[in-house]
């Protein structure tokens, strides 16, 4: 209709469960992280109908939601790989070699950090300290830690979760 | 009242002041990036800090500390101008410095902090920001290379706008301001942010390499669109309106304004303006010289005087001093047919009020809405036709809490209010509503009765509007109403408001009433603090009133003049400022009366679709041409202005009617528009002793800062029946536009370029229609195709059109219903 703006194609999901979600907290005062939190239980990740609805319902601003979700780093605004694959690059797993096996999985699997592929399987995370320093370099997938990795490990790993559905 | 002492001064301010205010009061000055008086205290930036002898050990920010009493504070040492340099130092490490062709050059804070304290060169090092600019709407710019985070657009458009364009988004280095998801901006376009951004991040972009600041000439007026009276400084370069400043200093809106006030000036500049008279020879409109054109007024005026004299329609947008000489000239003609407003839809005030109350003007002022805690709006478009007005109870509900109960047929920004209640009814049975309400005081022996007239009247009349036999008609839940009423008997000091204007004819003496009815019966009527009001569509609708810009003894109203000339009993027409085929209900009725008329004037900016129709057509000037005054809605005298020399040889609305008196034998001449005051000021009432060149920067509140009611008298009044069609029109005005003068304005047309139907989700889904698809809409015997716009602020069954556009023809099918019944098809 205006000229003044962009058009944005909004993606067409289904809000029950958030409408549900935010029925729980209707009438309890500030539970928008409680909210937000819960939303992303449900979807995997936030998204954007889903902003507009909390933004609705809780008369809070769109951008304000905005700001929260990427303020904090558990928030995600893009759909989420089944399997996680965090890539320890605190100091102890850096000096033993945590980028090549960050490059690794760039190479196999085409994803850099906070990349997801394209069949929703895994989504690479670059992230500070494990806190498993005695087996550098360390990664996880979802919550299971692989230590001492090399890149040929790490190659069996990914070839591990690519079998799996 | 608390005692401190800055740099040895001794000094006693209030008790909630802070330090940077007493200071300020103080003539002492420290220096501020995120400050602004009308925000609440923020404390971003660090640029303000003071030392405070009581809190050694830290410096504190002076901007949001409260004053103690015995406080010591030294606003400049060694130390403190280190700091200070330090935090500028810091904010220029990532600042793109490109003053040379930032727009805000000369009047940017931290450019002026950066001359003050001599940062010649930076001890720290970084990347300089490289983020994309906002580009995609035509009116604001956003370079948040150069934004400093001093979050003034964030919380102007959350506390005061209340619309919450903008957060800040990112955490630690990567933090900006930015919309929803980042994207280009999308909002009501008010320009708030643009006004209070201290830097060049924000900046009107129709004022691009316009001018730089000190080229401008500043001259203080009133906005010309609506009736809330903003002042609007224009800055002036070569003869041009280049841009509106911003000033805070000046009159009632805090240096607020819509996007009408701030980006709808373009029209004066327009090349379309009207520089000459023209004059209908054989067939068509020929320029020709004033003479020749007035004569040819003349000659028409005294060939009407036998066939049923002239009808006078006037625009409500004319200064008082206009408005005097043409009620002078109506008597030089002998004329009472009078009037202002095509649908009559003064009627609350000059008949509703007047009966109830004995007034026919607002009770209050606005800034006392400001400390109402109970505000009752009717009809939901109040924001729509006065967005400063709703500022200010935006605020009154988020920053003191008011509670906000909005009587309305569609959902609006109001609702979207901190605990704001909407009490959605179907259209056209407002008056239902209101009458439930007073229902409610009267059985629950809440009303007050002393003093009051026609008490039993009243009563035996809303037998008939028992509240739940409202409830049950009109879809608002009884309850609600009984809450709405008992809210507004509690409250200590309230507010009613309701808008009128042309698309709101309907029921308007009626709403009037009953909004007077229950103003008598909550107690709001006379009491200090509370106010009733009821607000014009034009910048000067409440002078026209206060002028008697109405008609007079045996003289015909606007409708009837209409319907007379349509039956060829009308001699001639005057239409000043008005565009009336465009903008009355019932196109049909004027197409007749300019076709039957003998003869036709016109006289305004543009040659409009009904200029096209006149015999002659006369050049008339803008706001920002003319010297006079405005009477906003609150009754606030505020002086015009004039900023631009008139476009050719157009003349101002004064001088039109002064050269045609005399031409008829009057030998009324004023020598300016002071003296005009001074004859109109012994006229009128509540004009007396005001003396034109006293009205200041606040103008002059006529009738003083509350209106005592001069009787008490509750009314009966009927209300009206719902349509039962499954699709119902409700007409009025968008919140872009006001009349049809912002339709000639670049600024609102960026927005809402073209006429649209609007549809809620739920009737878009059955039938099936997507944003911007055709639809027809057929009613009256008429039949529209529109756009579809697809929002969230309609009920099931209720399609809303704004009345502004002529290629709509949207008063085809409206002839002054509240609802029309449509079919609305694809």
């Amino acid at each position: 209709m205006s000229n003044a703006a962009e058009q944005v194609e909004q993606e067409e999901i289904d809000l029950t469960g958030a409408n549900q979600v935010i029925d729980k907290y209707l009438d309890m005062h500030g539970a928008l992280m409680p909210v937000l939190q819960e939303i992303q239980e449900v979807y995997g990740y936030v998204p954007e109908p889903c902003v507009h609805l909390v933004a609705e319902r809780l008369n809070v601003y769109s951008s304000q939601i905005y700001g929260v979700l990427t303020f904090y780093a558990q928030f995600h605004l893009e759909p989420r790989g089944k399997y996680i694959v965090r890539v320890c690059m605190g100091t102890a797993c850096h000096v033993k070699g945590a980028g090549r096996i960050g490059d690794t999985l760039k190479d196999r699997l085409g994803v850099g950090h906070a990349e997801t592929t394209e069949d929703l399987k895994f989504t690479a995370e670059y992230v500070a300290c494990i806190g498993a320093c005695g087996m550098a370099p360390v990664i996880m997938v979802n919550d299971a830690t692989y230590g001492s990795m090399t890149v040929n490990k790490m190659n069996e790993v990914i070839d591990k979760y690519v079998k799996m559905d | 009242m608390v005692n401190l002492t800055i740099d040895g001064k001794k000094i006693t301010v209030k008790k909630n002041a802070t330090i940077y205010e007493a200071a300020q009061e103080a003539g002492i000055h420290i220096p501020v990036l995120c400050y602004a008086k009308k925000l609440l205290p923020y404390g971003a930036c660090r640029v303000c800090l003071v030392e405070v002898e009581q809190m050694k050990g830290r410096l504190i920010p002076s901007c949001t500390t409260p004053v103690t009493e015995g406080m010591v504070v030294t606003t400049t040492s060694d130390e403190i101008q280190k700091v200070r340099k330090t935090v500028l130092e810091f904010l220029l490490v990532n600042h793109v410095v490109d003053c040379p062709v930032c727009d805000k050059g000369g009047e940017c804070d931290l450019q002026d902090l950066t001359y003050e304290f001599e940062v010649v060169k930076n001890r720290f090092e970084g990347v300089k920001f490289d983020l994309p600019k906002d580009e995609v709407n035509p009116l604001i710019e956003r370079n948040m290379n150069r934004c400093v985070l001093c979050g003034k657009c964030v919380r102007v458009c959350d506390e005061i706008v209340a619309y919450g364009s903008y957060s800040f988004i990112n955490r630690g280095f990567e933090t900006k301001i930015a919309t929803a998801f980042d994207r280009g901006l999308n909002c009501e376009f008010c320009g708030q942010c643009v006004s209070m951004c201290p830097v060049g991040a924000i900046l009107p972009r129709p004022f691009k390499f316009k001018a730089r600041p000190w080229q401008l000439k500043e001259v203080d007026s009133v906005c010309g669109y609506c009736g809330n009276g903003c002042t609007v400084t224009l800055g002036v370069k070569d003869n041009k309106v280049e841009t509106i400043r911003f000033n805070d200093k000046t009159g009632v809106n805090d240096g607020n304004l819509c996007i009408r006030g701030r980006f709808g000036y373009s029209y004066v500049n327009s090349e379309e303006r009207l520089q000459k008279p023209l004059l209908r020879k054989d067939g068509a409109l020929v320029e020709v010289s004033w003479n020749e054109a007035l004569e040819a007024v003349v000659a028409g005026f005294n060939g009407a005087k036998n066939a049923g004299g002239v009808g006078i329609l006037s625009g409500a947008r004319l200064t008082n001093e206009e408005f005097h000489l043409l009620k002078k000239l109506a008597g030089t003609l002998g004329s009472t047919n009078l009037d202002h407003s095509g649908g009559e839809c003064y009627k609350g005030l000059t008949e509703g009020l007047q009966e109830t109350l004995g007034l026919t003007a607002s009770t209050g002022t606005f800034p006392q809405v400001e400390e109402c805690d109970v505000i009752l709006s009717i009809r939901s478009d109040f924001y729509e036709t006065h967005p400063v007005f709703g500022m200010v109870i935006n605020q009154a509900v988020k920053r003191n809490e008011a509670q906000l109960i909005v009587v309305a047929d569609k959902k609006g920004k109001f609702g979207t209010l901190p605990h704001a209640a909407t009490l959605l009814a179907k259209p056209g049975l407002e008056v239902n509503i209101l009458n439930a309400m007073a229902a409610v005081l009267i059985e629950e022996g809440l009303a007050v009765t002393e003093g009051v007239e026609n008490l039993d009247a009243l009563k035996a009349s809303l037998a008939e509007y028992a509240v739940d036999k409202v409830a049950a008609e009109s879809g608002v839940a009884a309850e609600a109403l009984r809450k709405a009423a008992r809210q507004l008997a509690a409250a200590k000091k309230s507010a009613i408001l309701l808008a009128y204007g042309l698309p709101y004819s309907a029921n308007s003496k009626e709403l009037g009433i009953a909004a007077a009815n229950l103003s008598i019966l909550s107690g709001n009527a006379g009491r200090e603090g509370s106010g009733l009001y009821l607000c014009g569509e034009k910048a000067n609708s409440q002078g026209a009133i206060d002028l008697q810009v109405l008609p007079g003894q045996g003289g015909l109203g606007a409708q009837a003049m209409l319907a007379a000339a349509g039956e060829g009993k009308l001699g001639a027409l005057y239409v000043i400022g008005e565009d009336p085929l465009t903008s009355y209900p019932d196109r049909a009725k004027v197409e007749a009366a300019l076709a039957k008329a003998k003869f036709v004037v016109v006289q305004d900016l543009f040659l409009s679709p009904t200029a096209e129709q006149a015999d002659v057509v006369l050049p008339a000037v803008s706001f920002a041409e003319k010297d006079g005054t405005f009477t906003n809605a609150e009754r606030r005298i505020q002086r015009v202005r004039p900023g631009v020399t008139r476009p050719g040889e157009a003349r101002s609305d004064a001088e039109i009617f002064t050269a045609l008196g005399a031409l008829f034998g009057s030998t009324l001449s004023y020598t300016g528009p002071a003296a005009i005051f001074a004859d109109l000021a012994q006229a009128v009432p509540g004009y007396a002793g005001i003396d034109f060149t006293a009205i200041g920067a606040q103008g002059v509140v006529w009738g003083g800062e509350q209106l005592a009611p001069t009787r008490k008298k509750v009314v009966p009044v009927a209300g009206g029946k719902p349509v039962t069609s499954a699709f119902q029109l409700v007409t009025g005005s968008a919140l872009y536009h006001s009349g049809t003068m912002s339709t000639r304005a670049k600024g609102p047309l960026a927005v809402i370029p073209e006429p649209y139907l609007e549809l809620g989700r739920e009737d878009a889904a059955a039938l099936k229609v997507a944003e911007g698809d055709l639809l027809k809409l057929k009613g009256n015997g008429v039949e529209l195709q529109l756009k579809a716009k697809i929002g969230n602020r309609l009920p099931k069954g209720v399609v809303f059109a704004p009345y502004h556009f002529a290629s709509a023809g949207i008063n085809r099918l409206y002839r002054g219903e509240a609802a029309v019944s449509v079919e609305v098809s694809k």
